[in-house]
């Protein structure tokens, strides 16, 4: 079959297809040279050296640790928060509307407006945290100083900014599912959490999985957070892979290296995530088919 | 009016404005020059751009200064200069880059250019010992605009009240450190440094490892932090922050350790002799008249070099520069004594690099209270404070780590600097 269409879409494609595929060769061949920003003309080629580097690199294999884990531990606590919260407001009550108004400031903040707020609270000695903790008869906790502690506040402030926009897509999803299979239910004498775990949940898992994959994405690249509060420190207790590229290129000047590191983050970050998406697409299809 | 008349105003007028204009073109060869200038954020800065108007004005010379954080100024020239662009023409860094910059190729030498148009600088007038770490194989290759040391200061109220001495060594410190957290019922911190990882907690770090005998890097450039005198200083370091140091340390930038030290909150501290200035000033500190100076202590006879650092941040011309004689003029106006004098009432500033600036009423007027003290620790002050090597960032975030780990207790002293110190050495040998 003759398909006209194809003369419109495929040069596009194949447009972005070179500028992706070329960007990425040069990347390539750049990780395998030793350029530094200070040695300006001295850059050999060195083959695959950055690469067994990185794998022999202690401080390197610890910061993917910390990738991994922000991501899990933010992907799902933001997850289980705001599909709890949506399921609380799905009903109708009066101010709903400004609700979810002020579920989108968090949102629509900058990233270092929240990182200078949070690092404002988190003050151990005259910020708001340990304030309300003391009327308690806690604290003080060095929230940000004490290496056990400062990535768990990170993740604090990046559950804070990004539960809402969990909230607001399964509000979405929730609004738009049809009752007449719960009500079903209900007549059938099922209870409630009986109703939300076979029937609500599952109805909803598509949408919650699309959540999960933006919010992983959007972990595995949190910088601004990372940049504005802590730095990597305390004894690189936030050091991320990103941010360990980032201190690579921008403090020791090793650009070759610091690609390199990008490099494995993006080989990781995509099979990783084209595996979490075959999981939750294509799975089901041939299930049914 | 009549016609004639007209015209003969007219003629006047013009000749009035136009004739001084030629004069001008002859005293401004650089007129329409249009200089672009990267400099750190800083009150010395505060008062060049104040006084830009006044060189545009006798020059001719247009300025784009570009204010930046220290700490993201050397990537950001380091990307212009890489690329050859010739973004700009005049860039202010820490001396500690000059041999890197120089085997880079990146800056140019400015001896032919002050020969050639010497009317702002004179060489006399620098802190000798300023000027000298601008200097690579006899060839100036930048102009000091601000100078610094570190020193010991401590409030003389609370020493006296518990009848304490100004310490000489670091286990002094810490004992005094001891008896002022004890006997103020941990009201107040003993001590207050900076324990941010990076260049925050080495510059004030490096003092104690220099003061404990030890050093950076070896004669023949390995190296030294694997010592056992690092490994001591390191610990000592450590203990008397997490004993009697204020809660939160580990996170302290120069900010906040300055911060905390005028509130009155803290016996002692260990910084940049810039700190006095904000120390003695009464819109924002309430120690003023409290503090007393003194060098950093040392806790050996046998150092391989002095505990007070000699930190200088000075202009260079950059070698893609198309308008190199222009921007000479620039750096040469802006490191000038008339400039320093008038930066006073501008910001606060202790670190000129003037010797007139240093000796004048103002000075004395302002910081007469640390003046002798910051005169004696710039005098002893060590060039080598910091690593001057190419690889001197990556080495000092190495040892940052180290002293954020040990301070932290997520390692001890001598296994973290083990590690910075293998570290380093992969740094200086790639």
């Amino acid at each position: 079959m003759h398909d006209t269409t194809r003369y419109f879409y495929r040069p596009v494609v194949l447009l972005f297809g070179a500028i992706s595929a070329v960007l990425t060769l040069y990347v390539v061949w750049l990780t395998l040279h030793n350029i530094s920003l200070l040695r300006p003309g001295r850059e050999s080629f060195i083959g695959l050296d950055n690469y067994l580097r990185l794998l022999t690199d202690g401080r390197a294999i610890n910061a993917l640790g910390r990738t991994v884990l922000f991501t899990v531990a933010a992907t799902a606590a933001e997850l289980v928060i705001g599909l709890a919260i949506s399921l609380l407001v799905d009903r109708d009550f009066r101010g709903k509307r400004i609700v979810r108004a002020i579920l989108l400031v968090p949102i629509v903040m900058t990233p270092v407006v929240v990182g200078l707020t949070w690092r404002f609270l988190l003050n151990p000695t005259n910020g708001m945290m340990n304030y309300a903790l003391s009327i308690v008869g806690l604290g003080p906790v060095d929230w940000l100083g004490d290496p056990n502690v400062a990535l768990f506040s990170l993740l604090l402030a990046d559950i804070w900014q990004w539960t809402p926009f969990v909230v607001l897509l399964a509000m979405a999803s929730l609004e738009s599912l049809p009752e007449d299979p719960q009500n079903a239910a209900r007549v059938d004498g099922a209870r409630e959490w009986q109703v939300l775990w076979h029937i609500t949940l599952p109805a909803l898992k598509r949408a919650l999985l699309v959540v999960a994959l933006i919010r992983a994405i959007d972990a595995v690249k949190a910088f601004d957070i990372f940049y504005i509060m802590t730095r990597g420190g305390p004894a690189l207790s936030t050091e991320t892979l990103n941010l360990y590229g980032y201190i690579s290129a921008f403090t020791n000047f090793d650009i070759s290296y610091s690609l390199t590191i990008a490099m494995v983050l993006t080989i990781l970050t995509n099979v990783a995530l084209l595996l979490l998406y075959n999981l939750a697409f294509r799975a089901p299809k041939q299930g049914q088919a | 009016m009549k016609r004639r008349d007209f015209i003969a105003l007219a003629l006047a007028l013009s000749s009035s404005v136009a004739m001084p204009a030629f004069a001008e073109d002859a005293a401004q060869p650089y007129k329409g020059a249009h200089l672009a200038v990267l400099m750190e954020g800083h009150p010395t800065t505060d008062g060049i751009q104040a006084l830009l108007p006044e060189f545009t004005k006798a020059t001719g010379i247009e300025v784009d200064l570009e204010v930046v954080p220290e700490s993201d100024i050397t990537a950001k020239m380091l990307l212009e200069f890489s690329s050859g662009s010739g973004r700009y023409d005049v860039v202010q860094n820490n001396i500690i880059y000059i041999p890197g910059f120089v085997q880079a190729g990146y800056i140019v030498p400015l001896d032919d250019l002050a020969a050639k148009l010497p009317d702002n600088y004179d060489k006399a007038d620098f802190v000798p010992g300023y000027l000298n770490t601008s200097i690579v194989d006899g060839k100036l290759y930048g102009l000091p605009v601000y100078g610094e040391s570190t020193f010991l200061m401590y409030r003389k109220d609370l020493f006296e009240e518990y009848g304490l001495t100004p310490p000489k060594t670091f286990t002094e410190v810490a004992e005094a450190a001891k008896t002022i957290k004890e006997k103020s019922n941990g009201e107040i911190a003993g001590i207050t440094m900076r324990g941010a990882q990076g260049i925050q907690n080495v510059y004030v770090w490096a003092g104690w490892l220099w003061g404990y005998g030890g050093q950076f890097i070896t004669e023949d450039g390995k190296s030294a932090l694997g010592s056992d005198e690092a490994a001591a200083s390191l610990d000592a370091y450590a203990r008397v922050l997490r004993d009697y140091g204020p809660v939160g340390v580990a996170n302290f930038g120069w900010e906040e350790n300055r911060v905390l030290f005028q509130q009155g909150k803290a016996g002692m501290t260990m910084d940049a002799t810039v700190n006095g200035a904000f120390n003695e000033d009464p819109s924002i500190s309430s120690v003023v008249g409290k503090v007393g100076y003194t060098p950093v202590p040392v806790e050996t006879d046998k150092l391989k070099g002095g505990s007070s650092s000699l930190a200088v941040h000075s202009l260079y011309i950059a070698e893609a520069s198309q308008q190199k004689e222009a921007a000479w003029l620039f750096a040469s106006w802006a490191t000038a004594k008339e400039q320093q004098i008038k930066s006073f009432g501008i910001a606060p500033n202790s670190g000129v690099t003037s010797q007139a600036a240093l000796n004048s009423e103002e000075f004395n007027k302002r910081y007469g209270a640390f003046k002798d003290a910051m005169l004696a620790s710039i005098a002893r002050g060590n060039p080598q404070y910091l690593p001057t090597v190419e690889a001197a960032n990556e080495i000092i975030n190495n040892a940052g780590i180290a002293v954020s780990k040990a301070l932290a207790g997520s390692a001890s002293a001598k296994d973290a600097l083990a590690e910075a110190n293998a570290a380093n050495d992969a740094a200086l040998s790639r």
